[in-house]
């Protein structure tokens, strides 16, 4: 069968972005099957390596932990009401994307420090920012917020506002109408909202390498290897740290593919 | 009862004003108007869900203006239906019932009399998602019913649906009206579909009541030009009329009955009324000469575009009688229509008219 015009014009179109999707193809993949198994394993088998991932995926999941306590309501205040100041707040939210991440990690710093009295606080209860679990998932939540936020946002707006009308209209309040219709049809939304929250934190360095470079994560961890020992060292742990994104991956594409055959 | 006074809604961009009305147990009550005359605003208005600007909401002789949509007790059921997606069809059904004190024998009867009678009992385990248009309906109208509600609020509850279903609902929710005895107030953008339906209505344009009455009234007697056009009276001049006599262009036309007067006013006509005549044309008391201009078929009646003297009649004529007398453009016919089919109406595009609004809403 001769190809259509149509396609011969796609494929054309496609060929055009080849460049960029080699761009990450090929890097990844040159990293992914440099190491050998045995390194692999030795790495693995590396408390410190362990420790620091383990430290990873805690510190993130506890990051969009946080979003999700304290980012679903404002992401439902923004989908659904119109007040002045909303573009201001929506601004802030998208701020942390625009940043640049050691310029985080300095402002909470010096938010938390002993000259401010924000930071007089915290030590009087005594919580510790610099160097501490507090310091990186203070940061994680900050840098992951607005990818959970506008997911959310947009969960939110999916659900009609006429469904929400129907269940008040029998007899439900915003609250229940809130928890029996909104939440639950938004859910696939707020677990993928909470997945990107934790991808983006499980590979920030940056801010963190400022705040807290101890107790060290996979991607502090991955820079003092490559500094201090050099590129074959780094990289086994590089293709762990790769595996477990690429896990929280697929697990996005399950839900949003889950999301889809629902709707 | 529901009674709705001086009512006003703003939302942005929109302004719904000076709406009074009150519709009764044994109503159905149409609110009609074109797309974006505010029609569905004014229904969401009265159950509560977008908050009175002005003006007063009565449901039984209580003041609701102020109270949420929750407490109202009104049944409301969108064009879309609004069915719960990630709930069964037998949930959406018991949805509201937690937050009406019904004990459980009372849910069961009437979960058990709603799904018999709206014939659901194949569809309770099933996720609405996947019903037809005419099925999700009767869940919609189940789901509302099963709270007893104090009236039935329906936005444009047949037109959305398969020309299949339609004739079902309409008879459906005629028969369920004579059964609940409670006022209903139905949405839609097309009259003759509220012909079958309703028995009172208003008109609604730019979010004011064009014109109010009985159906009967707004269709036979329309008091403004766009209520006329509405109403399919696709024949509208701007004339003098006097004493018996209007007068188009170089057209005399005889008038009948109670007519508005003047030297400028609107003389309207049903294009069904026009007659071809080809004999007995003394039966009409309006017979003039004219020229076929267009023939357009529309499935059983061909709209037939004629120029009598300089002045454009557009008539329906039935497609069997145009063919058998093979009518074509060009030709010349007399066409005759009755007096008593001709309305006269005054110009003044923007009138509040109705059956004794207050006089607050005719001051605005």
């Amino acid at each position: 069968m001769k190809p259509s015009r149509d396609t011969l014009f796609f494929s054309l179109l496609f060929f055009v972005s080849l460049p960029l999707v080699l761009l990450v193809v090929l890097p990844l993949t040159r990293m992914l099957t440099q190491p050998g198994l045995a390194d692999l394993w030795e790495a693995i088998a590396d408390p410190v390596v362990l420790r620091a991932l383990a430290r990873s995926v805690g510190t993130s999941l506890a990051a969009a932990g946080i979003c999700l306590v304290f980012g679903t309501p404002l992401a439902y205040v923004l989908a659904r009401k119109e007040f002045p100041g909303k573009r201001l707040v929506e601004g802030i939210v998208d701020l942390p994307i625009m940043i640049p991440h050691p310029v985080i990690g300095i402002a909470i710093l010096s938010l938390a420090g002993r000259n401010h009295p924000l930071g007089q606080f915290l030590s009087s209860l005594g919580i510790q920012v610099m160097g501490t679990y507090w310091g990186i998932i203070s940061v994680l939540a900050f840098v992951g917020l607005p990818f959970f936020v506008n997911t959310t946002k947009a969960g939110f707006e999916s659900v009609p506002t006429r469904l929400e009308k129907a269940s008040r209209s029998l007899g439900a309040g915003v609250g229940h109408t809130l928890f029996r219709i909104t939440l639950p049809m938004s859910w696939p939304h707020i677990v993928l909202g909470m997945i990107m929250c934790t991808a983006r934190a499980i590979s920030e360095f940056g801010a963190i390498v400022i705040v807290a470079y101890h107790p060290m994560t996979a991607p502090v961890l991955i820079y003092e290897r490559f500094t201090a020992y050099g590129l074959r060292y780094s990289q086994p742990i590089c293709v762990w740290l790769i595996v477990i994104s690429f896990l929280l991956f697929v697990g996005m594409r399950f839900v949003s593919r889950y999301r889809r055959v629902e709707a | 009862m529901i009674k709705v006074q001086n009512f006003e809604v703003r939302v942005p961009d929109f302004r719904l004003q000076s709406i009074s009305l009150d519709v009764g147990p044994e109503d159905v009550f149409a609110l009609i108007g074109p797309t974006g005359s505010g029609k569905s605003l004014l229904l969401e208005g009265i159950a509560g869900l977008v908050p009175a600007a002005k003006g007063s909401v009565q449901i039984g002789g209580v003041d609701v203006t102020h109270h949420p949509p929750e407490t109202r007790g009104l049944g409301l059921v969108y064009q879309d239906t609004a069915l719960f997606p990630h709930l069964s069809v037998r949930e959406n059904i018991l949805y509201g019932t937690r937050y009406h004190e019904l004990d459980a024998p009372t849910v069961r009867s009437r979960f058990d009399r709603f799904v018999r009678r709206l014939d659901l009992e194949n569809l309770l385990d099933r996720s609405p998602v996947r019903l037809s248009g005419g099925e999700k309906q009767r869940v919609a109208l189940a789901r509302a019913l099963m709270l007893q509600p104090r009236a039935l609020l329906l936005d444009e509850p047949i037109s959305s649906l398969d020309p299949l279903f339609r004739d079902a609902i309409r008879e459906l929710l005629r028969s369920l009206h004579e059964e609940l005895h409670i006022p209903f107030i139905l949405v839609s953008h097309n009259f003759s579909e509220v012909l079958y339906l309703a028995n009172r209505g208003a008109i609604l344009r730019g979010g004011r009541i064009e014109q109010r009455g009985t159906i009967r009234a707004l269709f036979e007697r329309p008091e403004t030009p766009f209520v006329a056009r509405f109403v399919g009276m696709q024949n509208l001049w701007r004339c003098s009329a006097r004493e018996g006599w209007a007068r188009v262009g170089d057209l005399k036309i005889r008038l009948n009955g109670p007519a508005v007067q003047g030297d400028d006013v609107f003389l309207a006509l049903r294009p069904e009324d026009i007659e071809w005549v080809r004999e007995n044309a003394n039966e009409y008391d309006n017979v003039f000469q004219g020229r076929v201009m267009d023939l357009d078929g529309r499935g059983f009646y061909v709209r037939v575009a004629l120029d009598v003297h300089g002045v454009r009649f557009s008539a329906f004529w039935m497609r069997h009688v145009v063919s058998r007398h093979s009518l074509e453009t060009g030709q010349v016919v007399r066409i005759g229509f009755s007096s008593e089919s001709l309305h006269t109406m005054r110009v003044d595009e923007n009138p509040i008219t109705g059956e004794g609004a207050p006089d607050g809403a005719r001051a605005l």
